[in-house]
């Protein structure tokens, strides 16, 4: 019995020297193990940070992104909320983004300082235009939500 | 805040003394469908084993190597996971042992450290050190997608997909901090694209006025497409060796007298406060008035800790007391205009918050006290990410062999590449070098190596 091919082709996109298009389309299954609470939480509103539960670390601030052991000493670490409304540590704007990006553009990117985080999270500002020590508040993408940093945003407080 | 125990801060050594032999590159450019990555990193490897006037036959050559260190940022621009494994088959390598090398944008640099201590160590005596990448297999969204995957993929990489805009933010909160003025940050783009023009390497020669770069349209907030390096396919090999094995090569080999590596959190967000870690030309007295209201963090997102930790260990390890004073040349990482100012702060050019008075100064320029990036750069030669930090130390010891003009001013190697030598050629060559840096650095100043090369 011959063996058939199935009959797809690669587009040649130039013949000397030989360029063909080679087609990709597959989904990779992305799991955030430990660092699921934080996305769940965003349906409810919730922005999740986690702290440090041993008592003799030195980093008391909360880690937002989280996670799950503290980097400092390896204890594991506890699920606080935090603070919804902070200030703008700095900005840009998306103008020409890669080609996943799912937001119309442009888009303001913002790191966001929160009161006891030690960390200045990566966001974007849903409207306004951003400037830096501007009062900002988180807002949640409930309605269709992307499961993805995207659920998260922030407009002037 | 990492506490730095004893341990941390030792100054690396290395048992024995390491060479640096001979270099090639390819040309540079956005699309290279002529050449695929075995013939790009053979073509590379002949140049510096032909063209570089050794005292070995390149049939000598092939039976001293005993280990080879191959460099490439992403395996899925070339859509190849092991391409190392089929490149060194290629090159004529097989069945020698190899490793292959991944710090983002620093590979280059991380791969001449992983070569260099093999031979430091004893573990291998002459040590190729083989770069590339293939940047054009995807559209630039899909280039700069790929890029942003080196970013947090569950945190920051939805964000924009886009690289330029993570360094914008730090870019912008640098200017809020220091207020650098738009002219000079044009300057360094001006100044790189203008060396290129004398490279038959370089992809994206030009000579630009600051005007041209003030009015050309923005990528990401403060960064302008013209200020932006450029996407590459090409290669760079560089061979190090032992000092006898450097001696049977060539009668002058330059001296590798430390290279070292420092890292900070992929996330820029993540950058917790710390005391600044001071270089052998700083003092506590010289940030006494540093920090103010505005300017109250360090490294914040304003210093890349990274540069600064391979920055202090290199120049303890080599030496250095003051760079400027030090060096005669130095190649950066100039992947945008202001990550380079930025740059010269973390390895001591000038204090925190005076990086501009490097470019002001003059300083940086081919007449200036440290004349930098004569290579034309990231910005204005490539930036075919594996390959950039081995081209780096290829620009350099050729500097500093005073080979420059051999492989610059000859009307041979435009014409290899398909162009003409420019009528306007001026010779970069750095008169008398006897000690050369060089920084590769990584997405946000993620990994970074600072590499010093002295005449023995
Ligand atoms: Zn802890």
């Amino acid at each position: 019995m011959a063996i058939e091919l199935d009959g797809t082709t690669a587009e040649v996109l130039n013949r000397d020297p030989l360029v063909i298009k080679n087609l990709k389309n597959w989904h990779h299954i992305h799991s955030y193990g430990g660092w699921g609470q934080f996305f769940t939480a965003l349906l409810d509103k919730k922005l999740m940070a986690t702290r440090c539960t041993n008592p003799e670390c030195e980093e008391k601030r909360l880690w937002l992104p989280p996670r799950c052991e503290c980097p400092d000493c390896w204890h594991e670490m506890e699920w606080v909320e935090a603070p919804q409304v902070g200030t703008i540590l700095t900005h840009s704007t998306v103008l020409y983004p890669g080609a996943p990006f799912r937001a119309t553009i442009p888009c303001p990117l913002i790191s966001v300082e929160l009161e006891g985080v030690c960390t200045k999270l990566m966001s974007y500002l849903k409207e306004g235009k951003p400037e830096i020590g501007m009062p900002v508040k988180a807002v949640f993408n409930t309605e269709k939500p992307t499961n993805t940093i995207l659920d998260l945003a922030w407009v002037p407080a | 805040m990492i506490k730095f125990g004893p341990g941390n801060l030792r100054i690396p050594r290395f048992e024995k003394p390491v060479y640096v032999v001979a270099g090639g590159l390819t040309d540079y450019r956005k699309r290279y469908p002529e050449k695929n990555s075995s013939q790009l990193c053979t073509e590379a490897l002949r140049m510096a084993v032909e063209e570089n006037d050794l005292k070995v036959s390149p049939e000598e050559f092939r039976r001293m190597v005993n280990w080879v260190v191959y460099s490439q940022f992403a395996d899925h621009f070339g859509d190849q996971l092991l391409a190392a494994s089929k490149i060194h088959d290629y090159i004529g390598f097989d069945p020698l042992g190899n490793i292959e090398v991944k710090t983002g944008g620093a590979t280059g640099g991380s791969s001449v450290l992983a070569a260099a201590q093999a031979v430091a160590s004893g573990y291998a005596t002459c040590v190729p050190v083989v770069g590339w990448e293939r940047m054009d297999e995807v559209p630039t969204k899909v280039g700069n997608a790929y890029i942003a995957s080196a970013a947090c993929k569950d945190f920051e990489s939805e964000l924009g997909w886009m690289y330029a805009a993570y360094y914008a933010l730090m870019a912008q909160r640098y200017q809020h901090e220091n207020k650098v003025p738009r002219e000079t940050l044009a300057k360094i783009a001006c100044k790189n694209y203008e060396h290129a023009c004398y490279s038959p390497y370089s992809q994206n020669p030009g000579h630009y006025t600051v005007e041209q770069v003030l009015e050309n349209d923005m990528v990401a907030d403060p960064l302008s497409f013209l200020e932006c390096c450029v996407m590459s396919v090409g290669a760079a090999v560089l061979i190090l060796a032992d000092e006898e094995t450097a001696y049977r090569m060539t009668d002058n080999p330059m001296k590798l007298t430390a290279i070292c590596g420092g890292t900070h959190t992929l996330r820029t967000a993540d950058r917790r406060n710390m005391p600044i870690l001071l270089l052998p030309n700083e003092t506590e007295d010289t940030y006494k008035d540093y920090f103010t209201e505005e300017r109250s963090e360090w490294p914040g997102f304003s210093s890349f800790l990274a540069a600064r930790m391979a920055a202090y260990l290199a120049y303890n390890m080599a030496g250095v007391a003051d760079p400027i004073e030090d060096f005669d040349l130095l190649e950066t990482h100039d992947a945008f205009t202001i990550s380079d100012v930025q740059t010269y702060e973390d390895i001591g050019l000038r204090p925190y918050g005076r990086g501009r008075e490097f470019i002001d100064s003059g300083d940086a320029y081919m007449d200036g006290r440290l004349p930098t990036n004569p290579s034309g750069g990231l910005i204005g030669t490539m930036h075919a990410v594996g390959a950039t930090g081995i081209f780096q130390l290829v620009e350099v010891l050729w500097q500093m062999q005073n080979k420059w003009d051999h492989f610059h001013a000859e009307p041979e190697r435009w014409a290899r590449y398909g162009k003409t030598k420019p009528e306007d050629f001026r010779s970069l060559q750095v008169p008398n070098v006897k000690r050369a840096c060089a920084i590769s650095h990584a997405g946000t100043g993620s990994h970074v190596t600072c590499s010093i090369m002295e005449k023995p």
